[in-house]
Order: C-alpha cells, then structure tokens, then sequence
C-alpha cells in the first residue's frame, strides 16, 4: 500500500471526483489543444509558403516611397542607379547562396513567329511593329531561373562565363518558342532592334534605323514552378499572360542588352535632335541592371534586408520574395493571431481552474492526508500520491481532448476561413521580377491543414502535462503545511 | 526505560503573557506496562500524548526514546519505526478496507516486517477480533468498536514497541470499552509493548500498572 498503489486506488475508489476532474481537463484541454492546433497549422502554412516564394531578394525603387513624394519634393530629386559593384558588394554577404544582375529589353522579329498559347495560333493579328520578345540578360552563368525552379533546361546547354564575359551571340529560348519555330539547339534566329521616332504632332510612329541581332540557340528550357502549381486553375487569366510572357522570353549574356540598348539611344538621339540637345552632356550610361540575389535560406531574409537597407543609395529598399506572403496572407494571419490569444487565456485559465478544483479534493481530503503524515509518511511522498493521482486522469484528459481538440479547430478553422476569405480585399500588388510567383489567398488557404503531426502531439502533451503539473504543484503547498495533530487530534 | 519526558514546557502565548499547559514536566515508560494519565478536561492530556508521539513539538524540554532524543531521531522518522498512535475518533480511510487500512503504515515503516504483508495484516486483525469477513469491509460499514479495532491492528502493524493512545474508548459503550482495555493489557503484558492511554475512566486507571493524573500542568502519581 505504498504512495503509488494509494494514487491509483485514489482515482478507482473516488470515481465520481476523478469524472468531475476528467471532465474539467477534458473542456479546458480542448480549448488548449483547439487554439494549439491552429496556431501549428498557421505556423506550418507560413512555413511552406514562404519557402514556396523562395529566398529570392532583389533591390528596387521603393514605390511607394516615390508616390508619396508631393510634386514639389521631386525639385532636385536625383535617383542614382545601382551599380554593378554595389551588387556585388552585396552578392558576397554570407546569407548569398549566387546572385546575378540583369538588363532586360524587348525586341521583335520578322523570320520568327512569337508563341500566343495553347489553341490561339491563328487568332491573334499583330499589327504595327511589335517587341514580342524579352530579351533577359545574365551575368551568372548556370542561370539562376534554372537553379531556382521557375524554368528548366531540356535540351542543349547553358551559358560558360566565356560567353558570358565576351557577350556570345547566343540564347536560351523557350521550347515551345523553338517548336513554332521548328528550332533546334545549334540554330541561329534574327531579331531586329528597330528603332522608331514619335511624332508629337501627328501620333505616327517612324522607322528610324533598325539592325538585326543574330542570335545561336544553345539550350531550350520549359517553365517550371507556375505550370506544376497551377495545373487547373480556374483564375487562368493572369497565369496564360504570365505563361506566354515567359515563353517568349529569350535568354542571352548581358553585354548583347547593353550592346543593343546603346544602338538604340544613339539611333534615337541621331533622328531626334531634340532630344539629343536636351541629353547633351549628360553622361551616358546604357547599364541599367535589376539585382536578383538568391539566399542560402529563406528565414535569413529579415537579417538580409537590415544589412543591406544600409548600403543603398536614396528611394531604394530591399525586396525579398516572401515579403509577398504578407499580402496574400491575411486570413491565416487573423486566425493565427486569435489562436494565439486563445491559447493563453486558455492556459490561464486552466491553471486557474484545475488549481481550484485541485485544491478543493485536497481540503475535502484533510484527514486522509493526515493520517498519511501521522503515520510518519515522508510529505513528499504524499505530494507524489496526489500528483499521481491527478496526472493520471490529465493524461487520460489530455489524450481525449488531443483528438477532439483537433477535429474541433478543423471545423472551427473551416468556418472562420470561409468567413474571412468573402471579407479580405487585395491590395495594390507591385509586381517585380522576384514576385512574379502568382501565389494567391487561395493557395494560402488551401495549404492550410490542421492535422496530427508528430510536433503538434509531442507540443500539445508538452503544454498540457506542464499546466496541469503547475496547476497541482500550486495546492499542494497545502499539503506542505498541514498540520497532523490539529486535524486528528 | 523505554521513553522518558524531561522537564517539558508547553505554552499558548496569550497576549503578554505566557498560558502554561505543561511545566516543567518530567515522566518515563517503561516496556511491558499498561500505563494511564487522567485528567479533567482542558488539562493537557493530548498535549502531552502529542509530544510523546511527536506530532508536536514543545518550547522546551526533551522526549527521548531508548534514550535517544526523538528530535535527533527525526520526527517523521520516529513516527514511522518507533510509535503506534491510536485517536479517540479512530482516523481510518474511509475508501480503504480494513485489512487496507492495516497495510498503509507497513508500507511506510522502515522497520523489518514479515514478506506477506497481507496475512500479517489479516492475522493481526483477527487477533484483535476482526474476522476476515470483516476485513474485508470499507472500514465506514464497521461499528466504533470495529474501528477501533482496526486502529489499533494499524498502529500495531510496524511491529513498534509503543503504543500511544488518546481516550481510544470515549465513543464506546462500557462493554465495548472493557474489551478493547483487555487488548492494551494483553499487549503490555504479553507481548511486553509499552502501552499509554490518555482516559477519562477512573475504571480504566485502576485496572493499569500506572496511572498519572495532570493538573495545572503537573503530572503526578494517581492512587
Ligand atoms: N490552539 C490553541 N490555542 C490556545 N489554547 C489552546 C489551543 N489548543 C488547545 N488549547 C488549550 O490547551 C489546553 C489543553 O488542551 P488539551 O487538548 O491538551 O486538553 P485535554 O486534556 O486533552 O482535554 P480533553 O479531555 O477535553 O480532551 C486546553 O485548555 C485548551 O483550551
Ligand atoms: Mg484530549
């Protein structure tokens, strides 16, 4: 009849006290468990869509910064550009996995035929000159779209840093772009660069001067990242946009953007005198590079962006593209944020309440528990009988309320989403190279689950054996201080 | 000798001044004797019996057991090997049997007792006139008697040689009363354990080998 046999025997011979006390631990574990569970799910939901987003980061013109301006704060206003050593002072911080910069442009062709999307062949007319193509340029040889899953490379090769330095005329293009095409890795195709003057008066367009670019196919790449995701998506507009952008874009090394930009500017400048008067002594420069910088990790963001803000000139900020998480993230983070505070009144609660009703047994139990002291047994053994005997009923508590708690904030969640997702508007969306993922609400929305993981259980026993042991531990400073010989004698 | 009271003080603070219940107080035991205190009531006798069973402690003065001062002993510790206490509302578990209740001090003690806990227990019950039938009953189905019976099988269940006990008969009636006093005779004087009853029964102080009466914090001889 040692202090364990008498716990045990505690919970079988007092069964109407032990049910009230499941009962208590039942209801307040569900709460526990319920608002636990949810804020698991919302933790797992930011996890995984960030890491979605990736750990890309690129420096841009803070938009908002710039519209905020009032037309007389632009007097003077000079925007630096950002210069290829800057970039690369920042490319070498540790939280870099590689970096590239980038000058894009677009360019249209007459010997080769744009693609237009699935079943639209013949259906789209272009008229007037058109810049169908994207030229983007690369400083990083691999390709860092390739590396980062947004394309894939299927036939040929990538870049060698040769190419590269000395501005190859050669691309990778898109192999639904080689197909129209009838292209193949070791073909060349012709772009022109054709440079138009606009007349103010008369609205017309004129051909002023135009070169043709000749460029080598030496890989063909698919796109990767959107297509899997959004395989049927019924919000199918701005994806066939983003898709057919993408596929007609051509990379090429950098050097050819430059090249063809500064043709361009002096073309322009040759056949506008008025614009060449006003660009006198400016000094020239065609570099106009978008950083891209891909971290090691995705949590590293934060830490990225406070030790680069420094290091940029005025209107610049850092954009890291699971910024875009925060727009797209509302519900979940509404719902993260009651769970929250719902876990914490109901943690306090719970010790509040389990405390009480504890410590209600324990008076009720006196005399007993004087006996046990009267008869020389240690105090805290007697301490280790009571904790038995309520610990064993919160792990039974526990465990229940651990499976309906869950399918309670399943049901709850489901409610409070559809709740929230009718109510949440999008805000203006600036849309840069990093953030061309087209993640929406719903994505976010979708990828929440609450379900019963390893971490959610071990978590959930965690917070609940603690409180209830906290919850114990308080009354039975009640046993420290009883007094045999006043209760028995 | 076995348990020895020497020069004990017990007060209340009463405002400023100090409420004596024991002054200096000097009395010993010894094995094998049935001894009894007397006293009106208010006069101290639990005070006393809850210093000589240590569940109390006195301002000064010491209680030594086999000359051994039990503060030395430990109090707890003495408690659990040496003293088997007996109180005149019995203090049984009332969701334990009664062979149960016997059992909770033997998983206490240190002191050396038999491997089968349970046959010592059910015999020890049935020698202080607990069959095994009722032995078996949650001690609240049994008479006072009953279960006074079982309290004692509970403090004789360490196998101590003191047995202390505060008016173990005040809620029993006269029969009753004369057979649980043949018990403590029996065990003084045949199984030479020291035993101590606080009563109110001047038939009981005559039927010891030594009564003590307690007056105004003084213990004496009673004749
Ligand atoms: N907590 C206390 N504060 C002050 N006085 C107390 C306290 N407890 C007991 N007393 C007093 O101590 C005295 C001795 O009490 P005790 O219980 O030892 O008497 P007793 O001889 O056992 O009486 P009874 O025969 O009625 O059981 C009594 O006068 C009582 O009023
Ligand atoms: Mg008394």
């Amino acid at each position: 009849m040692n202090f364990i046999k008498r716990g045990f025997l505690g919970i079988t011979r007092k069964k109407g006290k032990s049910l009230i006390l499941l009962a208590v631990i039942f209801i307040l574990g569900n709460l526990i468990s319920g608002a636990f569970s949810i804020q698991q799910a919302t933790g797992n939901v930011e996890k995984n869509i960030k890491e979605r987003l990736g750990a890309a980061a690129t420096v841009e013109l803070d938009q908002e910064e710039l519209n905020a301006l009032s037309e007389a704060d632009w007097e003077g206003v000079e925007i630096e550009n950002i210069g290829v050593d800057l970039i690369k002072q920042i490319g070498e911080l540790s939280y870099v996995k590689y970096y590239d910069y980038s000058m894009s442009t677009n360019l249209g062709s007459e010997s080769i035929e744009s693609y237009q999307g699935e079943g639209m062949e013949d259906q789209v007319v272009m008229t007037g000159p058109s810049m169908d193509y994207r030229l983007k340029g690369i400083n990083y040889a691999p390709v860092i779209d390739f590396e980062e899953q947004k394309g894939k490379l299927v036939d040929g090769r990538v870049f060698t840093q040769e190419e590269v330095d000395n501005g190859t005329s050669v691309a990778i293009i898109s192999k639904k772009l080689a197909e129209k095409n009838n292209l193949q890795v070791g073909d060349t195709f012709t772009l022109t660069n054709a440079v138009y003057t606009y007349d103010d008066k008369t609205g017309e367009e004129e051909l002023a001067n135009s070169r043709d670019v000749v460029l080598e196919v030496i890989g063909l790449f698919e796109p990767q990242s959107i297509k899997e995701d959004q395989g049927e998506s019924s919000d199918g507009g701005m994806f066939d946009w983003m898709d057919i952008e993408y596929q007609n874009t051509v990379y090429v090394p950098n050097e050819i953007i430059v090249s063809e930009t500064k043709f361009n500017m002096e073309e322009y400048m040759k056949a506008d005198a008025e614009f060449a008067a006003a660009m006198e002594g400016e000094e020239q420069t065609f570099e106009y590079y978008t950083p891209m910088f891909v971290l090691n990790n995705p949590e590293d963001s934060a830490a990225f962006e406070e030790e680069v803000t420094p290091l940029l000139p005025e209107f610049y900020t850092v954009i890291n593209a699971s910024d875009q998480y925060d727009s797209i993230a509302g519900p979940m983070k509404s719902m993260s944020n009651l769970s929250k505070y719902v876990l914490i009144a109901a943690v306090i609660a719970t010790l509040l309440i389990t405390g009480l009703v504890v410590l209600l047994f324990l008076r009720d139990r006196k005399r007993e528990l004087g006996i046990y002291l009267s008869l020389g047994e240690r105090r805290s053994r007697v301490v280790g009988q009571i904790l038995i005997e309520v610990m064993v009923v919160a792990v039974i508590g526990i465990t229940l309320s651990l499976f309906s708690g869950n399918l309670l904030a399943g049901q709850v969640s489901d409610t409070m989403m559809k709740a929230d997702s009718n109510t949440s508007d999008e805000g203006i969306i600036y849309y840069s190279e990093i953030q061309q993922t087209n993640l929406t609400t719903e994505d976010v929305l979708d990828s929440y689950e609450v379900n019963l993981n390893s971490s959610y259980i071990l978590g959930f026993y965690g917070i609940g054996l603690l409180t209830m042991l906290i919850s114990t531990v308080i009354p039975l400073i009640y046993i420290v201080r009883l007094n045999p010989k006043k209760i028995l004698m | 000798m076995i348990l020895e009271a020497k020069d004990l003080n017990y007060y209340y603070q009463d405002g400023e001044q100090r409420r004596y219940i024991l002054k200096d107080t000097s009395v010993s035991f010894e094995k094998g004797k049935f001894y009894t205190i007397l006293g009106q009531s208010g006069s101290g006798k639990t005070t006393l019996l809850s210093l000589l069973s240590a569940l109390d402690s006195p301002q000064s003065g010491t209680v030594s057991f086999n000359e051994e001062d039990i503060k030395k002993i430990g109090y707890e510790k003495y408690r659990r090997n040496n003293v088997g206490i007996i109180f005149q509302s019995y203090n049984l578990i009332p969701t334990f049997t009664a062979v149960e209740n016997v059992l909770v001090p033997m998983s206490i003690t240190e002191n050396e007792i038999p491997e089968d806990t349970k046959t010592v227990a059910y015999n020890l019950l049935d020698f202080i006139g607990i069959g095994k039938s009722k032995a078996d009953r949650f001690v609240n189905k049994l008479s006072g008697g009953e279960q006074q019976r079982v309290a004692i099988a509970r403090a004789l269940a360490t196998n101590v040689e003191l047995i202390l006990a505060d008016e173990p008969t005040g809620n029993l009636d006269e029969e009753m009363e004369q057979e649980i006093i043949d018990i403590f005779k029996k065990l003084a004087h045949e199984h030479e354990k020291c035993v101590i009853v606080v009563t109110h029964s001047n038939e009981i102080a005559l039927q010891s080998d030594q009564a003590f009466h307690l007056r105004k914090g003084v213990l004496s001889s009673y004749e």
